[in-house]
């Protein structure tokens, strides 16, 4: 029954979102058009919501139920696993979809209406686009030839809390991009003799798609921080690397969309930009699920999908990009300005950007581009991206350091040093105090340290200023990011590793801390069982500190082993034990890391994703401030 | 009672099992002189684990994995560079087994294009610059 | 000028569309690797043989006909499997094979050549692995076909089945002549 009602619901959305095409495209609003992006949003709510039905109460008879879940899971990696596997991801691929459908025909009014009914027209066509690829190549709702009383299980890797709210995150990025390339095309296509301020309107959805990959990304850190057992958090997996570009290219389109608000120069630049972020978003969903890459996180491969979707962003490429060729000259102006101004850095910041981008995206398609060529093959992995974008990553915080600070069009040179004279004395003063605390020195790390730093103290003077001028949402967003790279720093420079066999009783150190290992035990989970070591950390005067309990888990429905590290955090460092193969007789092998400040990515994290909140909010308060 | 069966099954299962799962460099493996286990985890690290899918074999639990690790560590002993580890390992595995591609003429664009975006970047905004002066 | 060079993003997107639709439709296994050792000569080693009492020196054996060098464990599922088509090219293609014995128990392998049946002229042991690491393998089962001249000219990776059976066996052929 509940198939029959999802493929009932699916096929609803396309006739919706093939209505709302049909109708915004006569460019005037009718009540024909709300009650398709109503029918839009109720149809896959109402299909996502079937298939999570099924989930939880397993009904094996839904083939992807039966694929990707098992009836001992725990519930919410029942609820998780809908979008855990593809077919699933698709239908919330398509909820976001429709969802910010829903928010842009709410900015409806009579004077934007043209603009607003072509948005709606791309949004309309993007959304058939993936209506129909799931139903044509990864429908959810197929069922089981025989019936099945029980499922394969889920991927136990994927069973964790960070990773069972990381996608939705994710595909708010990715779709609230759809919004900024929606308008983009609707700008491009329309006269535009109204001078409708378009990116008034792009800007609250680029700061909201851009704040939740924010989130999604680093939630993405943290499931691999704690359940890879690497004790690292970012891997240059071609997964990772088809997120972080859109991240790239949305950082640099958030921040030109500022001068074409205050200045109204570079309008033909961003444009360009919003078209290029979604294109990347759908082209990295292509690299990941075509297997045209092979990548640790793979998801059910098929060519048939990758060539689905590579034909659609053929369509959509092509138009809007042609679109853009063709019509993109009546956005040019004369706006131009200094180098020495806050365009003029927001300017340097954005190719800086585009430059990681650009370098991360050869990394990730040279192999392939080497095969198709000269069958040769060959791989491009952490040390390449390592040495090429963190060099340029360099330079552009630095000037992120200092932009905000300078005065619009011009600025003269011996006032930005009085500026910025108070943040480079606390920067060294910090920088000197932290290396009086590691007491190593490395060039990295100390080019970490000083940036860090740089940015803390810049957006420190700026709050405690308490100038107007200074948006809150961008210096909460910077301050944060200021963090993370304290964080990534510290945690990557000075690391400290311990590979040893151990059997019980025995102790070692790592740093100040006493380790000695307790005991070890069989435990049984919902469904997994373990062998869990117990382990007691003492620090300098052998007060107990806290008890370390890393597992190793065994699912055999699924027959798959998982490591559980066991962390100990606080806000100068982590403790992060991992237990590794052994037995009684010989020991065990352990593995340690002493990570100092790792905390702070995560905090960095959260505050950027609370400033990306605050901004949020102002700008959409300006839509209804400024009316057409 | 059925289900206590099979846990124990699973715990036999387990004791044997777990022999295969390390996610690292085993301690026994270790060099004592430090100053050579530091130049083999720098090397492990940019070795591609072949049969793992972008993984270096210092973090990688494959056996070929463990097997190159102790290459590289009997290698370092006997008195080899870095240079004459590579080239073991490429003569055998191709330059595929390297995380960091070497430069040659097929990696040639890889390494140089950054360069050039990079390069295209400053004039770019050194052409906007020029033009502002004239306003 | 400036109206020209609105062009270039929609040029290099079709670039990189046009790549990938070639990678999509060509027939290419994204995890099978070329070997680094096609058309050079078989790597020299000597090593224990498990039915023969004197060593197993490569360059005595390599070089005066075609010669299938199977590398195979009996922990090892898909050589269990591939071990039919092995057999065939040794009984019905009367090609000498030689199966080299990758990290495993020699009492173990006796017996299971004696279930399964034994088509190899030889089997050289390759206890430790570094025999397979010096001929670029990383993965059992691996196969090469090494022609008269002591040459290796080809390697599958993965256990030979009925489809790559066929397509070994005319590439047998074309380097006989």
């Amino acid at each position: 029954m509940t198939p029959l009602l999802g493929n009932f619901s699916l096929w609803l959305s396309l006739f919706f979102a093939t209505l709302q095409f049909v109708v915004s495209r006569r460019y005037q609003k009718s009540k024909i058009i709300n009650i398709s992006v109503l029918g839009l949003l109720v149809s896959s709510l109402l299909s996502f919501f079937l298939l999570m039905y099924s989930h939880i109460v397993s009904d094996f008879n839904v083939l992807n139920v039966f694929q990707n879940s098992h009836s001992t899971k725990p519930l919410l990696y029942k609820i998780s696993g809908v979008w855990g596997n593809h077919e699933g991801s698709m239908l919330l691929w398509i909820l976001v979809l429709t969802l910010f459908n829903y928010f842009i025909i709410k900015l409806y009014n009579k004077k934007n209406s043209i603009f607003i009914l072509k948005t709606l027209e791309t949004q309309a066509f993007i959304t058939i686009g993936f209506v129909l690829f799931t139903i044509l190549t990864s429908n959810p709702f197929r069922t089981t030839s025989h019936l099945q009383t029980e499922g394969l299980g889920f991927n136990p890797i994927l069973q964790d809390p960070a990773l069972a709210i990381h996608p939705p995150l994710l595909y708010i990025g990715y779709v609230g991009f759809s919004a900024a390339f929606s308008m983009s095309v609707a700008t491009l296509s329309i006269d535009n003799n109204e001078k409708i301020s378009w990116y008034i309107y792009m800007k609250p959805f680029v700061v909201a798609a851009w704040t939740f990959l924010t989130a999604g990304i680093a939630l993405g850190s943290v499931w691999a921080y704690y359940e890879l057992g690497w004790g690292g958090w970012w891997f240059w997996d071609p997964v990772e690397n088809a997120s972080f570009m859109p991240w790239l290219l949305g950082t640099a389109l958030l921040h030109s969309l500022i001068i074409v608000e205050k200045r109204k120069s570079l309008q033909t630049w961003v444009l360009l930009l919003a078209i290029l972020t979604f294109l990347l978003s759908v082209m990295g969903t292509f690299l990941v699920r075509s297997g045209i890459l092979t990548s640790v996180h793979t998801f059910a491969l098929d060519p048939s999908r990758g060539l689905y979707i590579l034909l659609f962003i053929f369509l959509i490429g092509v138009y809007s990009l042609t679109l853009f060729g063709s019509n993109a000259k009546r956005y040019f102006n004369n706006n131009y300005f200094s180098f020495f101004s806050r365009e003029g850095s927001i300017l340097v910041n954005n190719i800086l950007m585009i430059v990681v981008c650009a370098t991360v995206f050869l990394g990730t398609i040279y192999p392939l581009i080497v095969e198709a060529f000269t069958n040769d093959k060959i791989s491009v992995g952490e040390p390449y991206y390592n040495s090429t974008v963190i060099p340029i990553m360099i330079p552009a915080i630095l000037v992120m350091g200092i932009g905000p600070m300078l005065s619009w069009k011009h600025e003269n040179k011996i006032k930005i040093f009085e500026k910025i004279f108070p943040s480079i004395c606390l920067t060294l003063i910090m920088t000197i105090f932290i290396f009086f605390i590691y007491q190593s020195f490395s060039l990295i790390g100390i080019a970490g340290i000083i940036l860090s730093f740089w940015i803390i103290s810049n957006n420190l003077i700026m709050l405690i200023k308490k100038n107007q001028k200074y948006h809150i949402g961008m210096i909460i967003a910077h301050f944060g990011v200021g963090l993370l790279i304290l964080g990534i720093t510290a945690s990557s420079v000075w690391q400290e590793e311990k590979i040893i066999r151990m059997k019980i009783n025995e102790k070692t150190k790592i740093e100040k801390y006493s380790v000695i290992f307790d005991n070890i035990e069989e435990i049984k989970g919902p469904n997994y069982v373990a062998l869990r070591a117990n382990f007691i950390v003492q620090d300098a005067n052998k007060d107990i500190i806290t008890r370390l309990k890393p597992e190793n888990r065994f699912y055999p429905i699924e027959n798959n082993f998982t490591t559980e590290a066991s962390i100990h955090s606080n806000l100068f460092r982590d403790l992060y034990i991992v237990l590794g193969s052994g037995n009684s007789n010989d020991g065990w092998i352990i593995k340690m890391y002493y990570n100092p400040l790792v905390i702070w990515i995560w905090i960095g994290a959260i505050i950027i994703f609370i400033g990306g909140i605050a901004s949020m909010n102002i700008n959409l308060r300006k839509i209804k401030v400024f009316p057409q | 009672m059925i289900k206590k069966i099979f846990i124990l099954i699973i715990f036999v299962f387990l004791s044997q099992f777990f022999l295969n799962n390390i996610y690292t460099v085993e301690p026994d493996e270790i060099l004592k002189n430090q100053e050579q286990e530091q130049r083999a985890r720098k090397i492990s690290k940019n070795i591609r684990c072949m049969i793992c899918q972008n993984q270096s074999i210092d973090e990688s639990d494959a056996t070929l994995a463990k097997d190159l690790r102790i290459l590289i560590r009997e290698k370092i002993k006997d008195g080899y560079n870095d240079d004459e580890i590579y080239k073991f390992l490429t003569e055998r595995y191709s330059d595929f087994i390297l995380l960091k591609p070497p430069l040659k003429l097929n990696t040639l664009l890889l390494w140089i294009l950054p360069f050039v975006f990079f390069t295209i970047g400053i004039f770019l905004i050194f052409f906007h610059n020029k033009k502002s002066r004239k306003i | 000028m400036k109206k020209q060079l609105l062009i270039i993003p929609t040029l290099i997107f079709l670039f990189i569309f046009i790549t990938f639709f070639y990678l999509l439709l060509i027939d290419r296994n994204p995890t099978d690797i070329p070997s680094n050792l096609l058309n050079k000569n078989v790597p020299e080693f000597e090593t224990e043989s498990l039915f023969k009492k004197e060593k197993f020196i490569s360059s005595e054996e390599f070089g005066e006909e075609i010669i299938l060098v199977n590398f195979f464990a009996t922990w090892c599922k898909p050589c269990r499997d591939e071990h039919v088509y092995i057999k065939r090219f040794s009984d019905e293609k009367k090609i000498r094979v030689i199966g080299i014995n990758y990290k495993d128990n020699n009492k173990k392998t006796i017996q299971w050549l004696k279930n399964l049946g034994d088509p190899y002229s030889d089997v050289p042991i390759d206890k430790n692995g570094r025999i397979a690491i010096d001929w670029g393998v990383y993965g059992i089962p691996e196969t090469f076909v090494v022609n008269k001249k002591g040459i290796i000219k080809y390697r599958h990776v993965g256990p030979v089945n009925k489809k790559n059976f066929k397509k070994l066996n005319s590439l047998i052929e074309k380097i006989k002549q």
